[in-house]
């Protein structure tokens, strides 16, 4: 799997991540620490254990992190999620945006895999 | 500046993998610190305020944010010194303008794109560099001009010192007396308060009170025993002729100190009681200025020995002013006299002309620390630097423990010397988190030591303190001398964000 093979399967451009970080081999590099950014785990904990602070920042630090390496739709997803926790408290709305938060991390996680596997 | 030198950017930000992308774009051309929060922040930066160029600072972090950051920035004054670039990826129009607001230079939104982010550190870089310089070149222009004034006035009071006889002591306790009577009547009564900004240029007037003798002849001016009346009355002159010298300087009429060194030159004969010279002046028609160095005239020539008179003690030349023998006085300035007794002798001794080099630089700086769009770089810090080794050397001298306390963070640091006979490190950094107290001392005295350490306010930030502490293994009564440093909050509040103390063991109880 080539790094473009991995932007095209998970359906974000590489284009667009080189344009701004210039090297291949310093976006490989990014990929691989994302695997070990604790953001995401932060996000499940903040809504398994009902804490309200952890998961906006954990959401707000995952839209920044996911816009950083180009993954345009988790960081769309995450900004709306940090959105809807700003006034610190869970809605109705905040379950289902983690779940699209949840799906697009996956596939994302499954294919940076993959990629350095 | 060597530009050769690699300049160093702290990266602030609490996730791992934003600071090494930020990195990464940056560590080919400069030196790259890393916090990953604004408390590790803080700490490098009390470390190296002065090492470090310019800061990448993200707002939202456990603990204390970046909004945090700056507020404490500002509290310590580190954030004229050193720009801060947002890197948040917040976009909340109301933290962002807040964060400007806090003196924030620049924003570099997420996501990162190389060219923007090595651009933007390099011109916000390039521009501070180049307002360092340019102030750098003010302050010393200004210093030089201070300095040029000083030694020109010093050199015009000591033309008539020599011809006097006299050496150079006399102008300087002049100045060191009329300094110390004018802060004390400030103080006193609420009518002069007006007069705080002058201080100085008054004091630095006072030693040209007697520049009219010029043209006494020696042989009245060096007569050793009472002079005729004829011959007093050619003394007496001197007082108008150095005002007259002073009133045909063409230019710069308006100057504070020309018009201060007038009124001294003129009036400091003249007496409370209207029996002066040269125009009989009662009461309150005397300028304040040279009431003050009148009675600071009497003062010294009392204290000092003189072709026609031995040197009083100190106490008896207090004793004849208070006993109107001398003249006649203002009662407020006696008070004021009464009040600095104590003190007088002592700060002869302590004062050199190294103070006045300090006093110019303080001025420089005044000035310069409110001109916001050039605050004070380079030169302040070479000064400080010089300032620094002067103390080093003073506080080698020094018996006992000596160290410097930080608010926030709180941070402890000792020389070498004293953390040794503490059995301690020389840096006790981060006391909010480590959580105990340190091992030199008891919970007791420690939680004693930190109330007082916010026990001063900005009118009082000298005090001392009694704590045990354990010094060389041995439980020692000490007495802790403290002196507070005060600073504003952004909102105008006081707070004190530095101490400096000497411990002591207190006499005949080392052994307790």
């Amino acid at each position: 799997m080539t790094l473009q093979n991995f932007y095209d399967s998970i359906g974000e451009s590489l284009d667009d991540v080189l344009n701004r970080l210039h090297k291949e081999e310093r976006i490989t590099k990014y990929l691989g620490l994302f695997l070990q950014d604790p953001s995401f785990n932060d996000l499940e904990k903040g809504f398994a254990e009902n804490d309200i602070e952890k998961a906006f920042r954990a959401a707000h630090t995952l839209k920044g992190v996911a816009s950083n390496l180009g993954f345009q739709k988790l960081s769309e997803a995450s900004s709306a999620l940090t959105e809807d926790l700003r006034p610190r408290a869970f809605t109705d709305n905040s379950k289902p945006l983690f779940s699209t938060v949840l799906n697009l991390y996956g596939n994302i996680v499954d294919n940076i895999r993959t990629l350095l596997a | 500046m060597d530009s050769s030198i690699r300049k160093k950017i702290l990266i602030v930000d609490d996730v791992d993998l934003n600071r090494q992308l930020l990195a990464g774009l940056l560590e080919d051309y400069y030196d790259i610190i890393e916090a990953k929060d604004g408390n590790e922040a803080l700490l490098i930066l009390q470390e190296k305020t002065t090492d470090i160029s310019l800061i990448l600072l993200d707002m939202i972090m456990p603990g204390r944010d970046g909004m945090e950051v700056l507020k404490v920035m500002n509290e310590n004054g580190w954030i004229n010194e050193i720009p801060v670039v947002m890197i948040s990826s917040e976009t909340m129009p109301d933290i962002i303008r807040l964060a400007y607001k806090l003196g924030a230079t620049d924003f570099i939104s997420r996501p990162f794109d190389q060219v923007v982010v090595q651009t933007r550190v390099r011109n916000t870089i390039l521009l501070y560099d180049k307002q360092r310089r340019l102030s750098e070149l003010v302050a010393e222009q200004i210093l030089e001009k201070t300095r040029n004034n000083s030694l020109l006035i010093a050199v015009l009071s000591h033309i008539v010192e020599f011809r006097n006889g006299e050496s150079g002591m006399h102008i300087l306790h002049i100045n060191i007396i009329t300094h110390l009577l004018l802060r004390t009547l400030i103080k006193k009564a609420s009518q002069y308060k007006y007069l705080e900004k002058d201080i100085d240029i008054i004091s630095t007037a006072s030693t040209m009170h007697d520049i009219g003798k010029i043209s006494i002849p020696d042989t009245i001016l060096n007569k050793p025993g009472k002079f005729t009346p004829e011959e007093f009355n050619i003394m007496k002159q001197h007082a108008m002729n150095g005002a007259l010298i002073l009133d045909k300087v063409s230019f710069k009429k308006d100057e504070p100190l020309l018009k201060y060194a007038y009124e001294i030159c003129r009036w400091h004969h003249e007496r409370w009681d209207g029996r002066g010279y040269p125009d009989g002046l009662k009461g309150d028609e005397i300028p304040i200025s040279a009431q003050v160095v009148s009675l600071a005239d009497v003062y010294d020539a009392l204290t000092s020995e003189r072709c026609y008179k031995k040197a009083f003690p100190h106490k008896k030349a207090v004793d004849m002013i208070y006993n109107n023998e001398c003249g006649s006085f203002n009662p407020i300035l006696l008070e004021c006299l009464r009040d600095v007794e104590d003190e007088l002798p002592s700060e002869f001794n302590r004062f050199t002309w190294n103070h006045q080099v300090e006093s110019d630089f303080s001025k420089i700086y005044e000035i310069t620390s409110k001109d916001e769009e050039h605050p004070m770089y380079s030169q302040t810090f070479r000064q400080i630097s010089y300032e620094h080794r002067k103390c080093n050397f003073f506080e080698s001298l020094l018996d006992g423990i000596v160290f410097e306390y930080a608010y926030n963070p709180r941070m402890l640091k000792f020389r070498p010397d004293g953390a040794k006979k503490l059995g301690i490190p020389r840096i006790i950094a981060d006391l909010d988190n480590a959580g105990k107290y340190p091992g030199f001392v008891d919970q007791e005295n420690w939680e004693y030591i930190q109330k007082q350490f916010y026990s001063g306010s900005p009118d009082k930030t000298t005090f001392d303190i009694d704590a045990d502490l354990t010094i060389d293994g041995k439980r020692t009564h000490c007495q802790i001398s403290i002196q507070q440093i005060w600073n504003k909050t952004t909102d105008g509040k006081p707070i004190p964000v530095s101490a400096y103390g000497l411990a002591r063991p207190k006499k005949g109880m080392e052994e307790k």
